[in-house]
């Protein structure tokens, strides 16, 4: 009988479980995990290991003496990158509308007349037209009352007015007759005077009619059919808007530009392809599928991609001290996404949506320095340690010790910097592949969108179910229901939307976004990288590439873990008839455990990890 | 900084009159402001000489602007800031007060907190402008529509305390001297032009 130690080191997390192995049988004692010290598979993880091997020998009431050998993966480094890069840009010139939500419009309805200086508007003669009061922050909200309901009392047609500061409820309130009002238009001073200029506001909870419809445009400002298609890209950026303010100027417009963002040169084995990152992640897909199987990936120098790529080879080439030429990116993954940037030559600092692509590579190598980590945890544990066991095939036979598994199955390990997927097919092969993109682009996804720039709280936002504090003894969860509290809640908390984490924590989203809005990005960012993922991951390691004929699929690693990950990848492969579902490593660890536990399972069978100090073959890419 | 001796802003001339014990609040979307013992009363200027009047326009004028609700009560029986804003949240029908001392130190207190804590505490009295009481006036209406305002930008100076501590002291002192014992007051409040 001997007591052996299994060693998974992952990107993240390093894993240990400790087992009693007599012949075939094995009892398993305890496991321990702990965080993965360096890059994977470099000397540096020995700390990690030696952490999780002590928590597991810890669980297991065992001493490191006792210990015979230790089973350490073939853990080869492997380095992902992320960048984003912005496609479109949406330009106002001469500073033509006014299209934002500020919280509190005044008044309702539409005016339309000049733009004419709150200053000049005691100039302004009964038979002068209707006028649009411009008025800047230096002006009191009682004064700018007193002042419309004079010129009104004289016989000056006022129609609307534009506001610097949040003052349009005010200055309605004080109105004898009500016009609609746009405030908080931060760059006031910039409104062209003396032109034809339409103020609409709408009621709560809907978006302007008229000024959001070209004909509504032309209408309004007795427009040529030639001038309408010119002003129809307006109509459009005020779509949603709860009021809007457009004047008309010789020259204005607006325009949705796409930023050049460099190119993307894809060289396969057998064909190359180059492709525009403004394409979007479609086009990008669309070419990689077609150059596939992939033997480099190079961006342009300048972009952000570009930059991304290269840092990610110059990462990979001072662990391995192969010359930067030499490494070669594997796998990306594109995804579109979107960006809130200030819109050029806007009035009020309007934001627009744009778009953007989201790219991560993947490059990882065979020759890691293993050996010399499994030299260093040797020295630093006394204890014998066998290097080998291809990862991919350890993962399988750990996921195999789930309950109700049978071969062949396939593992989809879903982790922070790759999804990595292997199917064991008939006794000899392992098919494995290693697609770019996971958790961390979730959390890339979810920050950009969202405008959260504090990673940590990205990361909760990924990992937590959200909640809307309503009062101090009350909060809405993100499905409906109410949960009450028999203490108050924490003060910072009030009135927020807050993720709630594991241990029973609230932790406040300081963004403006409601809760159904930050719900649907958090599950679209999943959805667009896991489930996209998983079936890339599966389409390569399946026979003929076609997921349909696996018919078990075991999730494991960390972010298997998640509440929701796991259904909507399930969701994803059921349309291919597949079963799919969250693994349970011994019946007891979940998706947890797998490659060590599968190390253990595999030590001394004719198929077990080779003897020390020789590294084991590497795995069978999945290239028939 | 607004500290010393720019301009003073226009005064807006302040008549406060009681109305007898401030009643329970029941309007959802209410807002109530409670003010200190000797506010608008000994005092008409804040620590930085902030007219009175014109805090209380820009608080109110926030609360407008948002569409709430607004009642005035004044404390009667303490001069300390939580005291003040936590006996104006329980009445409040929605739950939420704003307390301000003569000094122009100023909280937004909802019913429901310990009366210690807060949902936004501005501490420092001399960077109070009026700006912020309407920043302030507007954060309170919105939590009374159970909306989700972002906190006010929430100044600091290392140098205010030295710099005020003393002058702030003397005040509070006098402020003290106006505290009887009592149910808060209903005030009408007219703010002249």
């Amino acid at each position: 009988m001997s007591l052996i130690v299994g060693v998974d080191i992952g990107n993240s997390t390093t894993e240990a479980c400790v087992a009693e192995v007599e012949g075939s049988g094995r009892a398993y004692l305890g496991s321990g995990l702990a965080a993965t010290t360096g890059v994977k598979g470099t000397v540096p993880n020995v700390t990690g290991a030696a952490r999780a091997i002590e928590r597991a020998l810890l669980r297991a009431g065992r001493a490191l003496e006792e210990v015979d050998a230790i089973l350490l993966n073939e853990a080869t480094p492997v380095i992902s990158g992320l960048a984003m890069e912005t496609i479109t840009e949406t330009i106002i010139t001469e500073s033509t509308m006014i299209g934002h939500n500020p919280q509190t419009p005044g008044g309702e309805g539409l005016g339309v007349g000049v733009t004419v200086a709150f200053e000049r508007l005691a100039a302004r003669a009964p038979g002068d037209g209707p006028a649009i009061v411009v008025i800047a922050a230096s002006v009191d909200f009682e004064e700018a009352a007193a002042a419309l309901n004079a010129a009104a009392a004289r016989g000056v047609e006022v129609a609307g007015a534009v506001v610097q500061r949040d003052d349009a409820r005010l200055i309605a309130n004080r109105l004898d007759r009500p016009v609609p009002i746009v405030d908080e238009v931060t760059h006031v001073e910039r409104v062209p005077l003396g032109m034809a200029a339409a103020v609409e506001v709408a009621g709560p909870g809907r978006a302007v009619r008229t000024l959001s419809n070209s004909y509504g445009l032309a209408t309004v400002f007795d427009l040529t059919p030639e001038e309408t298609r010119v002003v129809a890209p307006v109509a459009r950026a005020l779509t949603g808007t709860r009021s809007a303010v457009v004047v008309r100027t010789p020259g204005g417009d607006v325009t949705d530009r796409r930023i050049p963002a460099g190119t993307l040169e894809l060289h396969g084995e057998r064909a190359k392809r180059t492709v525009d990152v403004n394409g979007g992640a479609e086009e990008i897909m669309a070419a990689l599928r077609r150059v596939q199987p992939l033997a480099d990936v190079v961006g342009e120098a300048g972009s952000h991609v570009g930059g991304m790529l290269a840092g990610v080879r110059e990462t990979m080439a001072d662990l391995t001290g192969d010359a930067i030429g030499d490494v070669r990116i594997r796998d990306v993954l594109a995804a579109d996404t979107f960006v809130p940037r200030e819109v050029r030559g806007g009035l009020a600092g309007e934001f627009a949506l744009e778009n953007a692509v989201a790219l991560a590579a993947m490059v990882r190598t065979s020759r890691g320095p293993i050996e010399q980590v499994a030299r260093a945890l040797a020295q630093e544990s006394g204890v014998e340690v066998v290097v080998g066991g291809v990862e991919a095939e350890m993962a399988v036979r750990g996921a195999l010790t789930t309950p109700g598994t049978a071969a062949p199955v396939a593992v989809l390990d879903l982790g922070g910097g790759s999804t990595d997927a292997a199917l064991a097919r008939g006794e000899e092969q392992v098919a494995t592949y290693h697609a770019a993109g996971a958790g961390d682009l979730v959390t890339k996804l979810i920050g950009s969108e969202l405008g959260i720039d504090d990673r940590e709280l990205a990361e909760h936002v990924k990992t937590c179910p959200l909640a809307k504090v309503e009062s101090l003894f009350h909060v809405r969860l993100e499905d409906g229901t109410v949960q009450y509290f028999d203490a108050p809640l924490p003060a910072e908390t009030f009135a927020r939307v807050v993720a709630l984490t594991e241990e029973g924590g609230m932790v406040p989203i300081p963004t403006r976004h409601g809760l159904d809005r930050i719900r649907r990005v958090r599950r679209d960012a999943k959805r667009r990288v896991f489930a996209v993922n998983a079936l890339r991951a599966l389409r390569e390691v399946a026979e003929h590439g076609t997921v349909r004929g696996i018919d078990f699929v075991v999730l494991i690693g960390g972010s298997a873990l998640d509440f929701e990950i796991p259904e909507l990848v399930a969701e994803a492969l059921a349309d291919h008839g597949v079963v799919c579902g969250t693994g349970n490593v011994r019946a007891v660890e979940g998706p947890r455990n797998a490659v060590a536990t599968g190390l253990v399972e595999a030590w001394g069978r004719e198929r077990g990890p080779a003897a020390a100090g020789r590294s084991a073959a590497p795995a069978a890419e999945a290239r028939s | 900084m607004t500290m010393t001796t720019t301009a003073p802003p226009p005064a807006h001339a302040l008549d406060v009159s009681e109305r007898g014990p401030a009643a329970q609040g029941s309007r959802h979307d209410e807002v109530v402001v409670a003010l200190s013992p000797a506010f608008g009363g000994f005092f008409t200027r804040t620590i930085v000489d902030v007219p009175h009047g014109s805090v209380l326009r820009e608080l109110f004028a926030g609360i407008e602007e948002e569409g709430a609700s607004l009642r005035v009560i004044r404390v009667t029986h303490s001069a300390d800031l939580a005291i003040v804003a936590f006996a104006g949240a329980k009445l409040s029908g929605s739950g939420i007060g704003v307390g301000v001392l003569s000094r122009g130190t100023t909280v937004i207190h909802q019913r429901d907190l310990p009366r210690l804590s807060n949902l936004e505490l501005f501490p420092q009295a001399p960077l109070l402008d009026l700006e912020t009481f309407r920043a302030i006036g507007r954060n309170a209406a919105r939590y009374a529509k159970g909306e989700t305002p972002q906190p006010v930008p929430v100044r600091n100076d290392f140098m205010a305390r030295p710099r005020w501590q003393a002058k702030a002291a003397l005040l509070h002192n006098k402020e003290m001297e106006f505290v009887r014992s009592g149910k808060p007051v209903e005030l009408e409040v007219a703010i002249g032009r």
